[in-house]
């Protein structure tokens, strides 16, 4: 593809000169070709070889095997697909909860309040300390043995078996830290949108007689348009490719994987049991059925959002 | 490659030269960026010693004590080696696997523990994926060690069964591990009045005594999963004593996981999960399993056998170690069922080949290798070498019993689920995972393993 | 400028009557409530922290008898947090700089519709948003140019990210082409329009990609797992994981390890704090 300045449109001289915004151009865009867009379409084209990633391992072109497998081939096609719709169940979720709690944190966070930059900070804290650190975090405050939520429960006749029991039970957990992690960034930029509308906006509805819920629906909720966008897309792509917390709190273990962890399981050996084959043509094949999953909802998502702007902000 | 290496390469120079060019004399403050770039990979981009010194890459999964046991080894290597460095990686035994394959890749590793061996696949297994180690020999990227002279200290079985492919060598092994037994805390069945139990009604029984008395019967480390299964392989070998053939047999149809003969192993399992095994292990880790293990008040701990120095360390009760009484007769409950653990190998491509050769050599000195089976609790490869623990003491009467077990034969068929592995069944139950019926389990087990043997 | 906003102003929704605060008692419940969740697990961390590790496995939660330092000393010998500390920084710096730098050039032209096919580019962008990673050919890619188990070559990873891209060319989309009129006028040149006009305009979405961009960095845990080997350039979350897998059992020694890590980046993010969420704030709900 030729990278072509349009010439009418440039104001900044003629000659040697029309060729600077194409030469700054180049190192980002470059970096962009060689750094995400071509590994991405070499990742198509591995789907359909046996590769093992292991260097000197032959390289055979078996067609549409690998999606043969992963989609159909005996009861593993049944574990991928759960695994799929685990991930999509995930990132419903996560954006759901996500998007409501830190919406109503905002709103809270919003009011005068004594101390609200504390608590803006103490809910923005997890995004800081990282993956590891949260993982850390919270099998120890969900130890079944004595551990403070144990504790809570047993007051209230319930028991867990949190993190190591059952996978439904473990994945509902999982959902939790997850959402505890990040709502504080779904939070900021509420609280940034809710910065920005225009008090006047209140003080008028006010004297017209309107009440809490009716000025959060009629003056607060459109114009957050922006931040409500923003938001939504964030969570929905960020939801379905984390997985990262899986691995730190559950490890790989029949009933509870999400699809980004089992391509990255299948393709550097990690499937369990220190023997795991490596199978990265697999795991490819497993990324490119990802990526349409996520291309599909991810621009449903984008259209949708779009939609409300037009209708909001025309 | 090394065509868009340049192209990038070009483009950055040309927004530097553009930084200082453009405009004349900019005013920004934000230039540095650019330098700390060149900088930060400057740097380090290479780590290489001067000419005449050499780094030696040892790869090895973290357990301890072996890892200690290692770098220890390595600071001597190093003084008795002027101008060698040993520079030993520690990773997770979860990304063994996953480095050791990148490091071959990036020809970036000399000396490789080849932890978790697996058998290559058989023919009866169809197109089953080979195991990594497999993977590797077949690319060529682990050096051929036949004839070299260290091989020749290790026990000729442990150089078949754990380093051979093709009738070549290319790893030694340093140790066998027994995984189907469990630890056995003498005082506390003392207090309880209970004896040993040698078989499986047995243990049902001093379990409630035990249980009865306001102590545990048994823990785990069920956080991570493995240790549960590794807990039950006892009851898998108890009940099929020739583990090879339960393998081919589960391939061919001539046992089936839901096999009224086979049902038991699976009430067995469940037994063990939810009735043996205290509750709240789920929160353990599998090290962390055995320091609540030596708080003193559980009877037994079903784990593998590379656990004794910690036990060593911690236990401050009298303790011995049994093969797990899985059977209804005693005398199928002195088997030992364990596997292979560790071993080296070399890198085929590294630079460092000779010195390789060295350390491995050096390792496989008997005085050397003593000292590591000493440290490790292993039981030996090298036939002069002898383990007196308390462990080797408890396990030397039934030593010849040892064979290798389920994991080193077994490779899920392609297409197989996800509970296609009976062997890990007593994992699938509550409170670790979803099943609370074992006849159901069976089935689904049977089931998930028949959709892959089908399509063979 | 963009980071007082925050403090300024604050809009009162709830009903302006004298009668007693209902809503504000009600919101210092729930806020209480949250802050249960988030105090907790430090508090845990903290208190096990001083446990010896036999202490622990009797109780894990009962509050410490006594203080008890060991543990921090014995984790502070066993890995070297300091270094990885320095190396998370120094990725999560030198990557966002060189992105925010070579973005801003790319940004520009294609909302301004300087170059053909501006549209077609910036589509590019928005469908890179939902690629998977391509873990594998990357590998291959960084192994092939020998970058493997290098500062450079781990940092050459984080050098693009799409969304940052997107939220910059939509926010130089709200700025006025007279803008660049009368600066073509005044004879600038295109670079120094660029860097010295149209930057400082669009510092908020600058401020919000960077802090982005620098916090995935910071909690990458994957990726130096497949490119970095060497302990000298592990990241935080690499030497954590790591000191995890060799200590894992160890709870006390773990979560004195996991402390000590904390405490600087607690004060970097009590001094950053305003900048980071002011960044956030001012930034994103332009994108």
């Amino acid at each position: 593809m030729a990278i072509e300045l349009v010439k009418k449109d440039y104001l900044f001289g003629r000659g040697w000169k029309s060729w600077t915004p194409i030469l700054l151009l180049l190192p980002g865009f470059g970096l962009y070709l060689i750094i995400a867009v071509g590994p991405s379409l070499a990742t198509a084209i591995y789907s359909f070889t046996d590769a093992t990633g292991i260097k000197g391992s032959p390289i055979n072109w078996i067609g549409f095997e690998n999606y043969d497998e992963f989609l159909f081939r005996g009861l593993a096609s049944r574990d991928n697909i759960a695994a799929l719709q685990r991930t999509l169940v995930f990132s419903v979720l996560v954006t759901g909860i996500q998007f409501s709690l830190g919406l109503g944190l905002a709103l809270l966070l919003n009011q005068k309040l004594r101390g609200k930059i504390f608590f803006r900070t103490l809910f923005f804290l997890p995004v800081i300390l990282g993956v590891v650190i949260q993982g850390l975090m919270w099998k120890l405050f969900l130890l079944p043995n004595g551990g403070p939520v144990a504790e809570v429960f047993e007051m209230f006749g319930i028991s867990s078996e949190f993190l190591g029991g059952k996978p439904t039970e473990a994945f509902l957990w999982v959902i939790a830290v997850q959402i505890w992690a990040n709502v504080g960034i779904t939070m900021v930029i509420f609280l940034a949108g809710m910065q920005t509308i225009d008090e006047n906006l209140y003080e008028a509805a006010r004297i017209d007689g309107a009440g809490g819920w009716s000025l959060f629906k009629s003056i607060t909720w459109p114009q957050l348009t922006p931040a409500i966008n923003t938001n939504f897309l964030l969570n929905i792509i960020g939801s379905l490719q984390a997985w990262q917390l899986f691995l730190v709190l559950i490890g790989y273990k029949p009933g509870t994987q999400v699809l980004g962890y089992e391509i990255f399981a299948q393709g550097f050996g990690q499937t369990g049991g220190v023997s795991a084959a490596f199978r990265q043509g697999f795991a490819a094949a497993a990324s490119v059925v990802l990526f349409f999953i996520v291309l599909i909802l991810g621009l449903s998502a984008n259209w949708f959002v779009s939609r409300r702007e037009r209708k909001y902000l025309g | 490659m090394k065509k868009i290496f340049n192209i990038r390469l070009i483009a950055v120079l040309l927004v530097m030269a553009l930084v200082a060019a453009a405009c004349g004399g900019d005013d920004s403050g934000d230039s540095p960026t650019t330098t700390a770039d060149g900088g930060g990979g400057g740097a380090t981009t290479t780590t290489a010693a001067p000419v005449d010194d050499l780094t030696l890459t040892v790869l090895i999964h973290s357990q301890e004590p072996m890892t200690t046991f290692v770098q220890d080894f390595s600071d001597d290597f190093e003084a008795q080696n002027p101008g060698v460095t040993v520079d030993v990686s520690v990773v997770g035994a979860a990304d063994l696997a996953t480095v050791t394959q990148t490091r071959l890749s990036a020809n970036d590793i000399d000396v490789i523990d080849m932890f978790g061996f697996a058998n290559p696949v058989e023919a009866y297994m169809g197109g089953a994926t080979p195991p990594a180690w497999q993977t590797l020999v077949e690319a060529g990227l682990l050096l051929d060690i036949t004839d070299e002279a260290f091989v020749a200290n290790y026990d000729t079985p442990s150089i078949e069964q754990a380093g051979t492919f093709d009738g070549r060598v290319y790893s030694v092994n340093l140790g066998r591990v027994v995984y189907g037994g469990m630890f056995v805390n003498n005082d506390l069945l003392a207090d309880v009045g209970v004896s040993l139990p040698t078989t499986w009604g047995e243990l049902v029984s001093v379990c409630e005594a035990v249980v009865a008395a306001g102590n545990e019967c048994m823990t785990v480390g069920g956080a991570d999963g493995w240790p549960v299964f590794v807990g039950a392989y006892g009851l898998l070998g108890a009940l099929y004593p020739d583990q090879a053939q339960l393998v081919e047999d589960l391939y061919t149809g001539a046992v089936k996981w839901d096999d009224e003969e086979t049902l038991e192993l699976w009430r067995r399992y469940k037994t063990y999960a939810t009735e043996m095994l205290e509750s709240g292990t789920t929160g353990y880790a599998h090290d962390a399993a055995t320091f609540r293990y030596a708080a003193g008040d559980v009877a037994f701990l079903p784990t593998g056998s590379w656990q004794s120095p910690n036990m060593d360390a911690e236990a401050t009760f009298d303790w011995t170690y049994v093969p797990f009484p899985g059977s209804d007769d005693a005398a199928d409950n002195t088997n030992l069922f364990g596997k292979y653990d560790q071993g080296w190998s070399i890198a085929a491509n590294s630079p460092n080949v000779e010195t390789a050769k060295k350390f491995v050599a050096a390792f496989s000195d008997p005085a050397n290798y003593q000292a590591f089976v000493d440290a490790t609790g292993f039981i030996p490869t090298q036939p002069t070498a002898t383990l007196e623990s308390t462990l080797g003491l408890a396990l030397k009467p039934i030593l010849e019993n040892y064979a290798v077990g389920f994991e080193q034969y077994w490779v899920d068929p392609a297409g197989s689920g996800q509970w296609a592995n009976g062997s890990q069944g007593a994992s699938f139950f509550a409170p670790f995972n979803q099943w609370e019926d074992p006849v159901e389990l069976a089935t689904q087990a049977q089931i998930d393993l028949q959709a892959a043997l089908d399509e063979l | 400028m963009t980071i007082q906003t925050m403090e300024q102003e604050t809009r009162v929704i709830e009903d302006p009557g004298k009668r007693f605060p209902w809503g504000k008692v009600l919101s210092y419940a729930v806020l209480l409530i949250f802050s249960v969740l988030y105090i907790g697990p430090l508090f845990m961390l903290v208190n096990a922290s001083f446990k010896t590790l036999s202490e622990f496995f009797k109780d894990p939660i009962s509050p410490v008898s006594s203080i008890n330092f060991e543990n921090y000393t014995n984790a502070w010998e066993r890995a070297n947090f300091s270094r990885y500390m320095l190396n998370s920084a120094v990725y999560a710096t030198v990557a966002t700089a060189v992105f925010v730098f070579t973005s801003v050039f790319v940004a520009f032209p294609i909302a301004r519709g300087l170059v053909k096919g501006a549209g077609a580019l910036l589509t590019l962008y928005v469908v890179a948003l939902f690629l998977p990673p391509a873990l594998i050919p990357q590998f291959q890619l960084i192994l092939n140019l020998g970058l493997y188990n290098t500062r450079f070559g781990y940092i050459l990873l984080f050098v693009v990210n799409p969304i940052g891209m997107i939220i910059l060319v939509n926010y130089i989309k709200s700025i006025p082409r007279e803008l660049d009129e009368s600066a073509a006028v005044d004879g600038c040149g295109y670079f120094r329009f660029v860097w010295s006009v149209v930057l400082p305009l669009i510092r908020p979405a600058v401020a919000t990609v960077t802090v982005l961009h620098a916090i995935g960095i910071w909690n990458e845990l994957i990726l130096p797992t497949i490119y970095l080997t060497s302990a000298d350039l592990y990241p935080i979350t690499r030497g954590l994981i790591v000191f995890e897998g060799q200590y894992g059992s160890d709870w006390p020694g773990l979560a004195a390890a996991v402390l000590m890590l904390m405490i600087p980046m607690l004060i970097l993010f009590m001094f950053l704090q305003r900048f980071i969420i002011g960044g956030l704030t001012s930034g994103a709900v332009k994108g």
